[in-house]
Formats: structure tokens, sequence, C-alpha cells
């Protein structure tokens, strides 16, 4: 060591040196190259697998890529975000909720600065995710106008194959106050264009797109047939099928021309939904713009006609008039209506737009206004990320900046006293207290007090989504864990009657399919406790099952950490005076339960999972609200985009779970396992 | 002081060292391991402030002797007497005398997800109900006394095998015992450490606290000990003053088993 210099001391026997320099170790790092030659193409047999490895990936990669940018409809998910998140849980429990999701980011961050470090590094990249989150979808919306939708107008049917769209003269839309919308009457050069009309569209002119693509379609068919015939690799039989296919195959003439796509002016007239008043009357002629900026937010009606006359059918791309989606649901006993535009979820409630008879008017609902054909990638960045951010960013926002809070503060606090015989030991303390705190309040605001209106009570049969899966697994787990602790115990006393009990119990519930649990919990719970009978209380029923059938599980695991610990333990307890049930409360059960955290982690990841059975018995959990959304008129059978959703969640909490496991083996007294 | 017994090979004779009344007593005592008859007709008494080192080849009951004193192991025949209590089956003698005496194992045994401030505390918190603040501040006289203070909060996979026994010695005289057993507390160590846990067993005799040793330790048991045991096939073969006993042992057997390990 530098700057210290020992006596240098010679005598007969023993010779005392300075300390020889301290080395530092050679370095063995390589370069990427070297590296990549070393890890990925050492030996043929692995660069085989590496690049079949490689192909697999990019295979799967690009094609899940390609049908959500392309394909996929999100809507299903940025729609019904409340839904997956809470299920259709009472207006008043939001705040609720909210407060609950702030007092678990305190926690979080609590139990970080208790045990293990967040470097600023991370902070950092944390922070600047967020930034981004707010960033990209604001990038997004300057960036990328949203996409066109296009309205048809005339007198006449359009027919594709066997549709045939009726126009419709008059719809009705949502605008925010100040929005301008851009009309333009398109004449298509040919039917190329119209069959390349890839965005929002009505009846109509997604039937002429349709029209226009199947007689391209055609086209191009006899084009290769005639091909072929020219050639010389066809049988006598091909060739007459071929020759006949020509034959009986008519190609209808092009359709923009034999509709007169944007032949002749439309007369376009803007009333506001709520007065009927006309704001906007004029006409637009072929390739001609009108530009309307509209007075306040709410409903408004477009009427576009074409003289009775006129045979053309008029073609309007329009931007600034989007589709929306609509609900109703029961707010304080009355039923509301809300209107969501889907590109930006501008929301409108009342009612719609009547015409004279008192019957609504068609609207520019999703269902009839739904994204056609193949979405390109900057629509999918403006209809489907950047308003998915949008919904995500200020909550992760809060809970990032809550549990940094804590988190520092609490480092704060821990530091101002470092005095402290042991670091952390009061701030992992408070952090254990903090946890034994969050359990009940949880419960508290989940299921409120009283009618009153504190903490109302709330139905428990509106419980969905992930709060239902995360209730019932937290309950399950909270409850069972003792449970189990206590039949481990139970199965190694020495009682004969309680270790029978106990092994019958484990056995019996470890021999039973959860689904038969669930659906008996179902019948027979209400017959040990009636008061738990009513399909209100069916939430509480399957709590009751898969306490039972975790705990019998828990209390195997527990039971082999008891019994992986040396006897010596228990010698040197009794040794020491403590009487048996400090022994177990002091020793054997911390040894053990520290032993199988991985078992028991596992444990309540499969737990996790599990409770998505509860859809079978008909709660409407994380897996039941993906089913639901598959039954909603908007995303009918849109089971894809739900079910990869909640594999999403279920991974990020799985992951985060088995995470903290791994933190907590490898924190604190981690000595304990040497 | 201690003397030599006339007839080593005498059994069945209570063999009291000094006047005062003796603080453990066995007579008669049996114990079987199944069909295996490990400890027989076993007669000793000690009296307080005794230092007894029992040594013998392995397998010969040494262990089984002193762990049935404090009813880690239950012996099936005779009497055993600790501090005039009777170690039968009523739970509260058990617990009255396991309040008596602290053990020392080979293995250490130190709970491994407490301190060693906690293990020490431990006890005294939770069996004798003290306040903590003075069973700290005791525990942390007791870790100078055995020569780690600076150790108090680490955890024993922190400590070496010499500080974990130093501090399993700690954690025993925390509960103030009147007898200490130690059962080959230096077996498991490395040869630098038997030293320093020896030198804390050496001060502890000095200080007059009532020892049952097992040991290997031949330089201790001659320096420290008052009495040496010599058991062989779970019977006592021949016991002496250390002086008498290493160097004019008399019975066959004894002067096999020094003259291998001497």
């Amino acid at each position: 060591m530098a700057g210290r210099q020992r006596p240098r001391r010679l005598d007969r026997n023993i010779a005392y040196f300075d300390e020889p320099p301290e080395r530092r170790p050679p370095i063995t790092e390589v370069g990427p190259v070297a590296w990549v030659r070393a890890n990925l193409f050492g030996s043929a047999l692995d660069t085989a697998l590496t690049l079949l490895g490689a192909l697999f990936l990019i295979g799967i990669i690009s094609l899940l890529l390609t049908w959500s940018i392309g394909t996929a409809n999100w809507y299903s998910i940025t729609f019904n975000l409340r839904l997956f998140l809470v299920g259709r849980v009472e207006a008043f429990m939001d705040p609720r909720i909210s407060i609950l999701f702030l007092f678990i980011a305190v926690l979080a961050g609590v139990n970080f600065a208790a045990w293990s470090r967040i470097h600023l590094r991370l902070w950092a990249i944390l922070a600047a995710v967020l930034l981004a989150l707010f960033i990209i979808p604001w990038l997004i919306a300057g960036a990328i106008p949203p996409p066109l939708t296009w309205l048809a107008a005339g007198q006449r049917e359009v027919t594709s194959g066997s549709i045939t769209a009726r126009p419709v003269e008059r719809v009705a839309f949502i605008a925010g106050a100040d929005e301008e919308i851009v009309f333009r009457l398109v004449t298509p050069a040919d039917d190329a264009q119209l069959a390349r009309l890839n965005s929002f569209s009505d009846g109509m002119a997604n039937t002429l797109r349709n029209a226009a693509a199947n007689r391209l379609a055609s086209e191009q068919r006899l084009e290769t047939v005639r091909q072929e015939l020219a050639g010389d690799r066809l049988t006598e039989r091909q060739r007459a099928a071929r020759e006949a296919e020509l034959e009986n195959t008519a190609v209808p003439p092009p359709v923009h021309t034999s509709y007169e796509v944007g032949a002749h002016p439309l007369s376009l007239t803007l009333r506001s939904g709520d007065t009927d008043a006309e704001i906007v009357n004029g006409t637009i002629a072929p390739g001609e713009e009108l530009r309307l900026t509209l007075p306040q937010e709410g409903w408004y009606v477009l009427e576009k006609r074409v003289p009775d006359n006129d045979d053309s059918i008029a073609l309007l791309s329009a931007s600034g008039l989007y589709p929306v989606f609509d609900r109703s649901f029961i707010r304080e006993g009355e039923r509301v209506f809300q209107y969501m535009r889907a590109t930006d979820r501008l929301l409108v409630e009342g009612g719609r737009p009547r015409d004279a008879g008192g019957a609504d008017l068609p609207m520019l609902g999703i269902i009839d206004h739904q994204y056609r054909g193949e979405r390109p990638l900057a629509d999918f960045l403006s209809l489907m990320l950047g308003p998915f951010l949008d919904q995500l960013n200020l909550g992760l926002a809060l809970f990032t900046a809550v549990m940094a809070a804590a988190y520092f503060a609490s480092r704060w606090l821990e530091r101002r006293d470092s005095d402290q015989e042991v670091p952390l030991r009061r701030l992992r303390r408070s952090a254990v207290w903090l946890w034994l705190v969050t359990i009940p309040l949880a419960f508290l605001l989940i299921i409120g007090v009283s009618s009153g209106p504190f903490l109302t009570l709330s139905d428990p049969q509106l419980w969905g989504g992930l709060l239902l899966t995360l209730v019932l697994t937290v309950v399950a787990l909270v409850v069972a864990f003792p449970i189990g602790i206590l039949l481990a115990l139970g199965r190694r006393s020495t009682l004969p009657v309680v270790s029978a009990a106990s092994t019958l119990y484990i056995e019996v519930f470890r021999g039973v399919p959860l689904i038969t649990l669930l659906f008996m919990s179902m019948l027979l719970v209400q017959f040990v406790l009636p008061s738990l009978s009513g399909p209100d209380n069916a939430p509480y029923r399957v709590m009751v099952a898969l306490i039972l059938f975790s705990a019998a599980y828990l209390a195997e695991d527990v039971r082999g950490g008891l019994q992986s610990l040396p006897t010596g333990q228990v010698e040197a307890a009794r040794a020491l005076g403590l009487p048996g049930w400090r022994i177990t409360l002091h020793i054997t059960l911390p040894q053990a339960l520290r032993a199988v955290i991985p078992a028991l982690v596992g444990q309540f990841i499969s737990l996790f999972k599990d409770t998505s059975l509860v859809t079978i018995v008909g709660l409407i959990d994380l897996t039941g609200v993906a089913n639901l959304i598959a039954s909603q008129t908007e995303f009918q059978g849109l089971r894809r985009e739900t079910y990869i959703f909640i594999a999403i969640i279920y991974f990020i909490f799985s992951s985060v779970m088995s995470n903290v496991s791994r933190r907590i083996e490898a924190s604190g007294s981690g000595a304990a396992r040497a | 002081m201690a003397s030599a017994d006339s007839n080593p090979m005498s059994q069945g004779t209570t063999i009291s060292q000094t006047d005062e009344e003796p603080i453990i007593i066995c007579r008669d005592m049996n114990k079987w391991f199944g069909e295996f008859h490990v400890l027989r007709d076993i007669n000793v008494s000690v009296a307080p402030q005794e230092v007894v080192v029992i040594i013998g080849p392995s397998g010969s009951g040494k262990s089984t002797l002193i762990r049935c004193i404090n009813r880690l192991e239950e012996h099936q025949e005779g009497q055993i007497l600790v501090d005039g209590m009777e170690l039968g089956h009523d739970v509260r003698n058990i617990a009255a005398i396991r309040r008596e005496i602290g053990m020392v194992f080979q293995q250490f045994n130190l709970f491994p997800h407490l301190t060693a401030m906690q293990n020490i505390t431990l006890a005294p918190i939770r069996v004798r109900h003290r306040p903590r603040a003075e069973v700290e501040d005791d525990a942390m006289q007791l870790l100078e006394r055995v020569g780690i203070p600076e150790q108090a909060h680490k955890y024993p996979g922190q400590l070496s095998g010499g500080q974990q026994q130093r501090v399993a010695i700690a954690r025993a005289l925390a509960m103030e015992p009147k007898i200490m057993l130690f059962d080959e507390p230096t077996s498991a160590l490395d040869p630098e450490m038997i030293k320093e846990v020896l030198d804390v067993m050496k001060e502890l005799a000095l200080s007059g606290m009532t020892m049952l040793v097992v040991t290997h330790e031949m330089g201790f048991a001659r320096e420290v000990a008052d009495r040496v045991l010599f058991m062989d096939e779970g019977r006592i073969v021949e016991q002496g003053e250390p002086e008498h006993f290493f160097e004019r042992a008399q019975h066959p057997r004894t002067k096999l088993f020094l003259s291998q390990i001497l």
C-alpha cells in the first residue's frame, strides 16, 4: 500500500519485507468480435444453433409486429382500460383506488430504501422513460396527422359482391371547440386509388373500396390465366378449365367511372347537434376543399346531399371527423350516455341528435366506421400507440414520483442519525410496519366501512379486472400463509391427532383440482357461512376456496423448510431454555421460511395466475375482462389483442414477484445462507 | 481440592471431590439408543466450581453423557440431580435445570439468521424476561470478555469458526448459568483458532465456573482440569487428577488410549 512505510528489519532468521505491491488482475476481456466468435459461432453446431435460434426469434417477432401494427385492433384495450384495471366498480371508488395506488408507491419506495439501493443511474433511466411516455404521444400528435375518414354520398346504392350499401344523408358526430374540419371531394383517378382507401370509412365508401379491389383482383386473375394459356406448361384438362374461366369471367367496368365517383359537386350542410341551427351551408366541387372551424364542443350533424337527378357518388375525405365509441351506464340512479372519440378520447355526455320523428340520427360510430384495410405505421402510432401512452403516462409518472419521494425521504431520515449501531435497522422495521399497515388499509379502501358518505361500501360483485385478481391473490396469500404454517407445524407435531388432521387436510386439498374446489365453494360455503350466500358474495366464496387450496400447498413448502434445518439449531435453543413455541417462533420458522423463499414465491406466482380460473365460476377478473370484451359489439370476437394484453400484465406482475424474491434471498442477513 | 480415588475401577460409588454439596449427581444412570447400550451405570458427581474433562475414543458416550445432563438426551435408568433438582419428566424441572446449565456445541449451532448480539440476547430477553437495554449491555460485556466486541452486529456467517465458538460461549454465559457443558468445542476449528477458544475457556475456569468439558485437547485437560474422566464403551473407566491421570494411569485401556494420543 502506498504511503505506508513499514520498518525494514532484518535479523538472522526472519526478514520483514515491505508489503509487495498490489497487482490488478490481468485484463481478460475481449473485444466484441472475439466475444461473438467465442460465444455465438464457436463450432459448427454452435453456429447452426445460433442461426436457427435467431431465425426463429426474428420470425416470431416480425410476425407479431406486422400483425400488431397492421391489423390488430388495439382499441379493445385503450377503450377498456378501466375495465381491465378495476372492472366495473362504482365511480366513487376511483379516488380511493388512486389513494391506494399511491400508498403502494410509498410502500415500494420505503422498501427499496430499506432493502436495496436504486442507483442514481437507474433513477435517471426511469425518469427518461417516463419523460418519453409524455413526449412520444406529443410528438406523434404533432408530427402525424390522424388519418382521414372516408364518407360517401349519393342517391344510388353501391354493390360489391353480395354487399349492398345504401347512402346515408345525415350523420352525427362529436367534436371539440375550435377544431378545424377539412372536407375534400375526391375524384379517384383509377380503381387502384379507390382500392387503397385504408382508413376509417362509412359503409358506402368501404363498399366502393371493396368493389374496386375485387375488380382489380379479377382483372389480375384473368391476366394470369392468359399468360398461362400462352405458355406450354398446362395439361389438356387445365387448359380447358382456364379457357372456360376466361370465357365465364366478366370483369365489371371500372368502379370509379361506372359510379361516376366524384364527378359532380356536392352540397354540404353542417348543423349544431343541440340546436339544429345551420352552421355552414355550401357546395363543394370535385377536387375542392371546404374548411370549417367549429364553435363549441358537442354534437354536430353533417348533411351531404346530391341532387335528386344526379347518378354520381361523391367521395369525401374528412379530417377532424372521427368515429366514436358509445356506452351507457347507471350513475347515481340515472342512465348516462357517454360518447368518446376513438382517436383522442374526446368525451361528450348526453343525448344524441334526433331527427324530426324523434329517432336517433345515424352516428359516426366505431362499429359502422371501422378502420379498413392494412394500417400503415404512421396510423398505428397516431391511433394506437400515442393514445395508449397518453392514458398510462400520468399514472406511471405519479407512481414513480411518489415512490422516489418516499425512497429519498426515508434514506435521508435514515442518514440523519447514521450513528445507529445497525445500519438500516430502524428503516427496515418501519418498512415491515408499513406492510402491516398497507394490507388492512387496502381492504378498508376497497371494501369500505358503511353505507354512509365516508368510505361507502362497494359492491363486491362489481370488482373486476386486475383489482379483483390482486384482491383474490392478496387475500388468499395473507390468510393462507399463517394457516399453511400452522398446518406444516401440525403435520410435524408429536400429537397424533393434530398430525393426522393436518396430514389429512393437506393431502385432500392437494388432491383436488382448484377448479373443482371453486365450483364446490360456490355451492357449499354458504352452508357453513350463511352470510356468504348470494351472488353479491361470490368473490368471498371464491376466496375461501383459494385460501383452503393454497394453504395446503404453502404448508408443504414450509414443512420442507422445517425439515431442512439442522437439528443442532433446536438443540441449541433448547439448551438455552427456550420453550418450544419460542423455538418455533424465533429459531426454526424464520430459518425455514428463508430457506424456502423460492418455493414460496413460486407458490405465490402460481396462485396469482390460478386466480384466472375464477372466470369459470362467473367472476370477471383480468381473464374474465378479456372474455367480456370479445362480446362487446365494437370488439366482437377480438380475443387475440385482449389475451396478449392480459398475458403481458400477468407476466409483469409475476416477474416483479420473482425479482423481489431474488432480492430477498440475496439481501440483509444473507449470511444465513452461508 | 480433588483427590484421586484410590481404586479407579470402582463403580457404583458416588465420588464427591470436596466437602461441598455436589452440584451434579448422576446415579446408576443407563441409556440405550435402540438396542445399543450407550451409557452404562454412570456414577458421577461434580462439585461447584469444579472443572471436569471427559476424554475417550469416539462412540464412548462422552457427548451423550453431558447431553443427558441438560436433557438433550433422555436417560432411561438411574437418577440425575442438578443443583438439587431431579431431572425427570417434569417439564418445569427440565426448564429450571436448563436455566442453570449453559452448553457449547462442536458445531457452534449459532442461529444464522440473528447477529452475534441477537444470538446472545435472545434467551435472556425471552426466557428471563429482562429488559432489552440491560441485556444488551451485559451481552457487550460478554463479547468483550470473549474478545470480540467489534463483531457484535455481524451474522455468524461473517465470522470465523473461532469467533463463532466464542459467540456461542458468550451466548451460553448470558443466561448466567451455574454450570457450563462443552461438547468438543474445538473439534471443528482450524488449529490457529483452537487457542483463542481454549483461552476463553481457561479464563472461565479460573473465574470459578463449574465446567464439564468433552475434548481431545490434552493440553487443556492437563492445565485446567481438576479431574479427568476417561470413558470407553459407555463406562467411566478411570478418573483422577490430571497429573495422576496422565502420568500414572492404571487401567490398560486408559494406557492404550493415552499412548495413542500423546
